[in-house]
């Protein structure tokens, strides 16, 4: 039989995000989208591309570049019962709404005592590794961690990104989604895509993306792959690695990571945010204080520097971890 | 201390016009002004005194003086319009849609109830008594819950009545913010967006002239506050806010025009803060304001404003007006005796029930972070 050229059914994480955004959109028709440039343009990296002609400049808002009024227009939307989808042009420019997202939305549930609830997703293209500097390279996701009421997800595959959006949408909390703007176009991690709710990742759910007996690496987004990378480089030493993507930040899943550490009796966590009160720090607290009889070994993290993320390749990758740097710390911690 | 640069701004003139006032208005609407202002007045001057005699806790933010721009503003609103009030209008949250009658349980409005129970921090507040003094709201009544980031909800109004919009309605929304909150960039933000999108937001601007301890021409570098609207290309409209009927009238001007689609505005209502910025600063407010730019501000008591139109009118007679004089005196002079009876026994319907209301139980402390479900 003649090999015919082979179409790809497979799709890339920006085509995932796409897919959930449509899908919610034309199954719960209280959703608004509010961002800057996602309507005419369709977003600075193509995400709500057709979006406003398929449901209108009135679901679809092209705003002002103002994030504090985009993030409390969304709000004011919720107050009234509507369902809201914020875009941040790059997650690095939430600075500019952060009171309105920690003071005004955060806190709406608690304040009122559960009278009102903010169905609001806040998404925006993350991370470094691209060369984007230090205003294009962010993950801030402590800030907000550090802000009871956010949820915060932050998927590494196709499959993750649109079950994770899709559920996201369908909460009735604020969830904050960090997109991993390197894996947008990806081709290595395409992946087939299921539709409706059978696309959905429950919020919260950890993933074991492999199976190992001997040292347990937490991490989440473009990290995900550097961890693979480290656990083959520790294959070659006769190591055998579990990698746990978590998915979700808040809440988090310590139960699939316990699972492991019962195992494996050696963590390490890895995240590229800066090291000092990054999220890593909180993962490899918790699991201190719920798993430390099960610890082998002393924990450690793998994390940015506690530098700003610079421009130039040499400079950018000497901050940010690698597989190298965890295939080291891993070797430390299993050889403890 | 105010300098040469401030008492030479203050001699300017000020830009409103007087009269002639709200033809719309009948003479039992004057009445019924006249009571809410000494309802409003009450409620402040009566919450000092219980504070006084140790029955309350926390800091109270005064609107003596400012009860004009609170009862003028709310008076032509419909019931289904939304408000969103700041620290300086207490009284707003139970004078909401208080034409529906006061005791009415049906109105958009909080019942005096509700807002006794939260200056007591009891569980019967509408947010029971999870964030402090005017932190409350109601989806409910159409109140946008406030909070301390001044300027914070004008966003969330715009929002409001977009989607508002959105569903066909025709809703206004009458935004509360100090005059020193129009620096905020939110501020600006919000009210560009309201503008771009012709939204029905009425940006009402009190501007009492100090922001906590900073005088207006350290806010500002034009007079009238209202020449923000410029720059947004809407209107701005300044009113006197020790008169109830101008403030009513600017307000109705400009809910009108938003309410025909035309877009927001900004309504600033020119007042004093008599006192301190919260009855902690009272002592200190004593010394970085001059005694007569206090005296002065103090002057032109809204309730003595409106006593004096309605006898020029013969809507009551001198003797009436001084009848209940409330007017011109701090709460340390006023008694019971100098306001109508029935609105002492108001606020007491009030108090009873908030003294009544039990604290929260503690762990409702950790309760309400995330919504549980759907």
């Amino acid at each position: 039989m003649a090999a015919a050229p082979e179409v790809s059914t497979k799709k890339n994480y920006l085509t995932a995000l796409k897919e959930a955004i449509f899908e919610e959109f034309e199954a719960h028709d209280d959703i608004i989208a509010i961002g800057e440039d996602i309507g005419f343009l369709g977003g600075a990296f193509g995400v709500t591309e057709g979006l406003k002609e398929k449901f209108g400049s009135e679901r679809v808002i092209d705003a002002p570049i103002s994030e504090a009024a985009i993030v409390g227009v969304a709000c004011g939307m919720c107050l009234h019962g509507k369902r809201a989808l914020v875009e941040m042009q790059f997650i690095d420019f939430i600075s500019t709404g952060f009171d309105q997202i920690v003071n005004m939305t955060a806190t709406y549930h608690y304040r009122t005592a559960g009278e009102v609830s903010m169905p609001m997703v806040i998404r925006g293209p993350a991370g470094g590794y691209g060369g984007g500097a230090l205003y294009h390279s962010q993950m801030n996701e402590a800030w907000f961690a550090n802000s009871p009421g956010l949820k915060i997800v932050c998927p590494s595959t196709p499959k993750d990104a649109k079950g994770l959006l899709k559920a996201a949408l369908r909460d009735p909390n604020p969830v904050l989604v960090y997109e991993m703007k390197e894996l947008y176009r990806l081709r290595k991690i395409e992946e087939e895509l299921e539709t409706g709710d059978a696309a959905l990742v429950p919020l919260g759910k950890a993933s074991v993306r492999r199976e190992g007996e001997d040292v347990t690496i937490v991490s989440y987004g473009n990290n995900v792959y550097h961890c693979l990378q480290a656990a083959e480089n520790l294959e070659q030493e006769g190591y055998r690695a579990e990698v746990i993507d978590i998915r979700s930040l808040v809440p988090l899943d310590e139960e699939t990571i316990i699972h492991s550490l019962k195992k494996t009796n050696r963590l390490v966590v890895v995240n590229e945010a800066p090291r000092t009160c990054g999220f890593a720090g909180e993962i490899l607290a918790r699991l201190t204080e719920e798993a430390f009889e099960y610890l082998d070994a002393p924990p450690m993290r793998v994390t940015r520097l506690d530098t700003p993320v610079p421009w130039v390749k040499p400079l950018e990758l000497f901050v940010l971890p690698s597989a190298d740097k965890i295939t080291e710390a891993a070797l430390r911690v299993c050889k403890f | 201390m105010a300098t040469t640069e401030a008492d030479q701004r203050k001699k300017k003139t000020t830009s409103y016009q007087h009269g002639p006032y709200s033809s719309k208005l009948t003479p039992d609407d004057y009445k019924e002004l006249l009571l809410q202002l000494q309802l409003a007045r009450y409620f402040d001057v009566r919450l000092i005194k219980e504070k006084k005699r140790g029955r309350l806790t926390g800091t109270l933010y005064s609107s003596h003086n400012q009860e004009a721009i609170i009862v003028g503003s709310l008076y032509g609103l419909r019931p289904y319009d939304w408000i969103s009030p700041i620290h300086r209008d207490m009284p707003a949250f139970f004078m909401k849609d208080m034409k529906a009658g006061w005791r009415n349980p049906d109105r958009v409005g909080m019942s005096v109830q509700q807002v006794c129970c939260q200056v007591w921090g009891r569980v019967d507040s509408p947010g029971r008594a999870r964030d402090n003094w005017s932190h409350i709201g109601s989806r409910e009544k159409h109140i946008i819950h406030s909070t301390s980031m001044l300027a914070g909800t004008i966003p969330a109004a715009a929002g409001v009545v977009y989607a508002d919009r959105m569903e066909g309605g025709d809703a206004v929304v009458l935004t509360y913010n100090g005059e020193g909150s129009t620096a905020q960039g939110v501020f600006h933000e919000a009210v560009n967006f309201a503008a771009v999108h012709k939204l029905p937001v009425v940006t009402i601007v009190e501007n009492n002239q100090w922001a906590y301890g900073t005088p207006t021409y350290l806010e500002y570098s034009q007079e009238d506050f209202a020449r923000r609207a410029d720059g947004f290309g809407i209107p701005g409209l300044v009113a006197d806010g020790q008169n109830v009927l101008d403030v009513y009238d600017k307000v109705m001007e400009a809910v009108a025009w938003a309410r025909a689609g035309k877009g927001p505005s900004i309504v600033e209502c020119k007042t004093f803060r008599a006192y301190g910025h919260g009855d902690h600063d009272d002592d200190r407010a004593a010394k970085y304001r001059p005694t007569q730019e206090v005296e002065a501000g103090r002057a032109r008591d809204p309730i003595a404003v409106m006593k004096r139109m309605m006898v020029e009118q013969g809507i009551i007679s001198k003797a009436e007006a001084e009848k209940y004089a409330s007017e011109g005196k701090g709460a340390a002079e006023v008694t019971n005796d100098d306001f109508p009876p029935e609105v002492v026994q108001y606020l007491n319907e009030g108090i009873e029930f908030a003294m009544k209301s039990p604290l929260p139980e503690p762990e409702e402390g950790g309760m309400w972070v995330f919504r549980e479900g759907n």
